[in-house]
């Protein structure tokens, strides 16, 4: 058995005995089901508080369609409150095992330092990746009995491109985690991080294309409209970049530091 | 705005449509909660602030548990 699998494997471990296993999936079918049925009662909503003034609710309006409301259940959803719950679910992933010692026990094994960060990030993104299909499958569900079905492609395509997004926002905690000791400022500097990405790629395509949530926006351009913006090349080599730049930090700061004693 | 509603309005909501939309949804959280409880529970010996993370698991809707399972699962220092 390699070191690979034995250290994804303890990673396994650690989510069933943390229950994560279980409230992780289950919070992101939530997620992603708040969306439709918000969008689907918009209506008598709005009528209910619409106070005395009225509003009129255009009934040529057109229908909306089930891509769309997947579409802003990214957007406003999983960017949004998912990205919270994921930066929260994993800053401890490296600072609890600075913490308690594990991290130089594990390193005065024979443990090369790369395969220990890539075990690290790998196993936490196919976790957290099955977590997020879970709640696209939920919105998909939704937007097919309440509005109108996704082609399934589209889905597919959309969830790829938001799991190279998924693969930064991993690799990006990971190395503050790294880099910082109090879970707090991991966190804070994770999600404020994350949010200036999202915030600044939907204010103007020119900062789209050097910001690592090119791809996130990317499935959303999918589902509102069914084709990739034609960018995507560029938006993903960038994405790509960045992941490299750091998964290298990390590694480099765990390199130099030495936590072996 | 109507504020003030009798039990006769109970009646009149179509349940029979609202019910095969919510009841997935409202399961789901039901189902995280009962998670959060029945691991305070068995570990309510060792936990702080029982009582306080009971109420905020039950009374703080989606976010409770999960605060619950992020921040609140740590044990008392050993004496």
């Amino acid at each position: 058995m390699n070191t690979f699998s034995v250290l994804a494997k303890k990673e396994l471990s650690q989510t069933i005995r943390e229950f994560k296993i279980i409230w992780l999936p289950l919070v992101f079918m939530l997620i992603g089901a708040t969306q439709p049925i918000m969008m689907y009662y918009l209506p008598s909503i709005l009528k209910m508080l619409g106070g005395l003034d009225g509003i009129t609710i255009d009934p040529s309006m057109t229908q909306v369609s089930g891509a769309e409301v997947m579409a802003s259940t990214i957007d406003a959803q999983f960017n949004q409150l998912g990205t919270i719950i994921l930066v929260v679910a994993l800053m401890g992933v490296i600072q609890s095992e600075k913490a308690n010692g594990m991290l130089s026990f594990i390193l005065t094994r024979p443990v090369s330092t790369l395969s220990f960060v890539w075990s690290k990030v790998v196993s936490q993104f196919v976790f957290l990746a099955l977590c997020l299909s879970v709640g696209f499958l939920t919105s998909y569900g939704y937007a097919a009995l309440l509005f109108s079905t996704v082609p399934w492609g589209e889905l597919l395509l959309s969830m790829l491109s938001y799991f190279v997004w998924l693969l930064f926002v991993v690799s990006f905690v990971v190395m503050v985690s790294t880099i910082f000791n109090g879970q707090g400022i991991i966190a804070l500097i994770g999600i404020a991080f994350l949010f200036f990405c999202t915030v600044t790629a939907g204010l103007h395509p020119i900062l789209a294309m050097f910001s690592p949530a090119g791809m996130s926006l990317q499935s959303v351009y999918l589902l509102s409209t069914g084709t990739f913006d034609p960018k995507i090349g560029w938006n993903l080599l960038v994405s790509v970049l960045w992941i490299g730049v750091t998964i290298g930090v990390t590694y480099f700061w765990i390199a130099k530091k030495k936590f072996q004693k | 705005m109507q504020l003030h509603y009798g039990w006769d309005d109970f009646n009149d909501i179509d349940w029979m449509t609202i019910i095969p939309i919510l009841l997935p949804f409202v399961l789901i959280a039901g189902l995280l909660i009962l998670f959060a409880l029945i691991d305070l529970y068995r570990n309510r010996h060792r936990r702080e602030n029982v009582l306080m993370w009971t109420l905020i698991i039950i009374f703080i809707n989606t976010i409770g548990p999960i605060l619950y399972f992020i921040l609140g699962r740590k044990d008392r220092r050993r004496t």
